[in-house]
């Protein structure tokens, strides 16, 4: 089946199960998402110039085009959408191709989160049965699960917040997880020194700013940071649980099972992973699912679930997850859940 | 130009001094016309040589595309420049002026700041309690970026500077500054401080070569970089 087919009838899947097709501008406002998603994403993006000095792209990516769209917009029902379209970006390597055609479906404003899950998954799988692929697998993530063992672990909260924040970086994660389990983020010797200068700044005008911080700002995030409880062997054995957590690998049938067992094992309280029925869920599409927990730790907008499907020479033709919070990075002043997909359409060509 | 060896000497401070000190040093002696704003200088019995002073900047670009054979140049500037440029120079030697650290500064009353995790850990305020991305003023973008993203600091927008970076975060241009010390002075007077695993790059001045150069068979002739290599 030729490329063009295999969209056409992805495309009419779509359609069937609901999705509505959606235009989302070519040329964004590149200061808009760099304010929004940090200057490391300017590294992605194909920016000039306008004549008024603007600094503009080609869209990165037909996900934060299609958000921006929908914000632009002010929808306030959910959109089940579907988009078909090229998403241009900076190649980082001789291989890496500067045109990206993309295919896939978003449900912006996902209410139902379970539900919508399960039918963005039901339809990328329909989808690749209609262009006849055949022996596909299924791998999933959930990187909310990684939050709520963070929330029972004992260490600073500030500790909690920063690996939360890093678990789509493996690489500097496990920095953190080396400093975590050294204790070398705090030097003796400075706070007593910094203490001498807490005590002076304490009796200046608290609203002062420095450099766009309030002195109030400063002394509270110190005082916090000098008091944070710290024990060598607590982190230790904090490190250890965290480490072996991100082994579990497991068919998504015997999920509830495993965790049981990885709860027991490091007595952790029996309740952090409970109502796991919308990962369980997924079993109906297809009870060969394998689970992992480190998994869809490659893209920084996955806060729940994510999935990847495989052909039979296990080369990824499709993958998404749920994104709950980019739309509010995107500008959005409300929590808009969101949950979508993309068909990798240069693996599906033979 | 043919059979011509040029060499691209920074135009102004310490770096021209350092550069003709060291020419000097290994009997290269430069003489110019005697003009004070002449660009061009000449090396005593060496009439196969043309120096050029320009900008320590330029320096590279002009190696990059062969304009020039040889310069002296901050290790900071090749390494700032893009890929494109950067893969067509090699550095030969790194010499012994013009020493300077790239470093990461904030406000010095900033005391709950010490390393670059804490950093990290104020830009995320910025982002989540003021809904604003922490500003790093620099001349280096690209050294910038490659550090910050390395060491986990991902939401911050750079602000272009030109000069006197140390005035940005007390005039509202920026929070803090990714800029050059030799001694840390001008940092300090001005209430900054360098972040305890702040320093980026030690950079110093180097001799450079075009990897092109149309002239290797002269430069071989003549040996004249084993003469600079003493």
């Amino acid at each position: 089946m030729k490329s063009k087919n295999y969209s056409e009838n992805i495309i009419k899947v779509f359609k069937k199960d609901g999705f509505i097709l959606s235009k989302p501008d070519v040329l964004l406002d590149s200061d808009y998402i760099i304010q929004r998603s940090g200057e490391n994403f300017r590294k992605l993006m194909l920016t000039f110039e306008d004549d008024t000095g603007k600094s503009m792209c080609l869209r990165p990516d037909l996900t934060v085009a299609s958000c921006i769209k929908y914000l632009k917009e002010k929808s306030k029902t959910n959109s089940k959408i579907y988009y078909s379209g090229q998403a241009y970006r900076r190649s980082s390597g001789p291989k890496d191709k500067v045109v990206n055609d993309q295919l896939g479906i978003e449900i912006l404003g996902s209410k139902n989160k379970s539900y919508d899950d399960l039918k963005i998954l039901k339809t990328i799988t329909k989808s690749i049965k209609k262009i006849k692929i055949k022996n596909t697998s299924i791998k999933v993530g959930d990187v909310s699960l990684f939050q709520r063992l963070l929330e029972s672990l004992k260490i600073p909260e500030r500790w909690k917040m920063r690996l939360n924040r890093h678990f789509w970086r493996p690489k500097y994660f496990e920095d953190l997880l080396n400093r975590l389990e050294t204790n070398s983020d705090v030097d003796p010797s400075a706070v007593e020194l910094d203490k001498k200068k807490f005590l002076e700044m304490k009796n200046i005008d608290q609203n002062k700013e420095i450099a766009n911080r309030k002195i109030s700002e400063i002394l509270s995030r110190f005082d916090r940071k000098i008091k944070d409880p710290r024990s060598f062997k607590e982190n230790k054995k904090t490190v250890k649980i965290i480490r072996e957590y991100l082994k579990i690998n497991c068919p998504i049938v015997k999920l509830e099972k495993t965790l049981n067992s990885f709860i027991l094992k490091n007595k952790l309280g029996a309740n952090i992973f409970k109502n796991l029925s919308n990962l369980k869920n997924l079993s109906k599409i297809d009870s060969k699912t394998v689970f992992s927990t480190n998994f869809g730790r490659d893209i920084e907008y996955y806060t729940g679930l994510v999935f990847e499907v495989y052909n039979s020479s296990n080369k990824e033709i499709a993958r998404g997850g749920r994104y709950d919070s980019l739309l509010k990075s995107l500008g959005s002043k409300r929590n808009i859940s969101a949950v979508g997909a993309a068909i990798n359409l240069n693996n599906l060509k033979k | 130009m043919k059979n011509l060896i040029t060499i691209g000497l920074p135009s102004k401070g310490r770096l021209k001094e350092g550069s003709v000190d060291y020419l000097r040093k290994n009997n290269l002696e430069l003489s110019s016309n005697g003009a004070e704003r002449n660009y061009f200088a000449e090396v005593k019995n060496f009439p196969f040589i043309k120096i050029i002073y320009l900008h320590a900047k330029e320096i590279i670009q002009r190696l990059s595309d062969g304009t020039l054979d040889i310069g002296i140049s901050g290790l900071d500037l090749l390494n700032e420049s893009p890929i494109n440029i950067n893969k067509k120079i090699e550095v030969k030697k790194k010499l012994d002026f013009g020493s300077a650290n790239l470093v990461v500064a904030i406000p010095d009353d900033w005391i709950d700041v010490q390393t670059v995790a804490d950093l990290e850990e104020v830009s995320f305020d910025f982002r989540d309690k003021k809904n604003k991305r922490l500003r790093v003023a620099t001349k280096y973008p690209n050294l910038t970026n490659n550090f910050l993203v390395s060491k986990g600091v991902t939401q911050y927008k750079l602000v272009p500077s030109l000069g006197a970076t140390e005035t940005y975060p007390f005039i509202g241009s920026s929070e803090i500054i990714i800029d050059i010390t030799s001694s840390g002075k001008t940092l300090r007077d001005n209430n900054l401080r360098i972040l305890k695993d702040g320093l980026i790059l030690k950079s110093c001045a180097c001799l450079m070569i075009a990897k092109k150069s149309k002239n290797k068979e002269i430069l071989k002739k003549w040996k004249l970089l084993p003469k600079l290599h003493q």
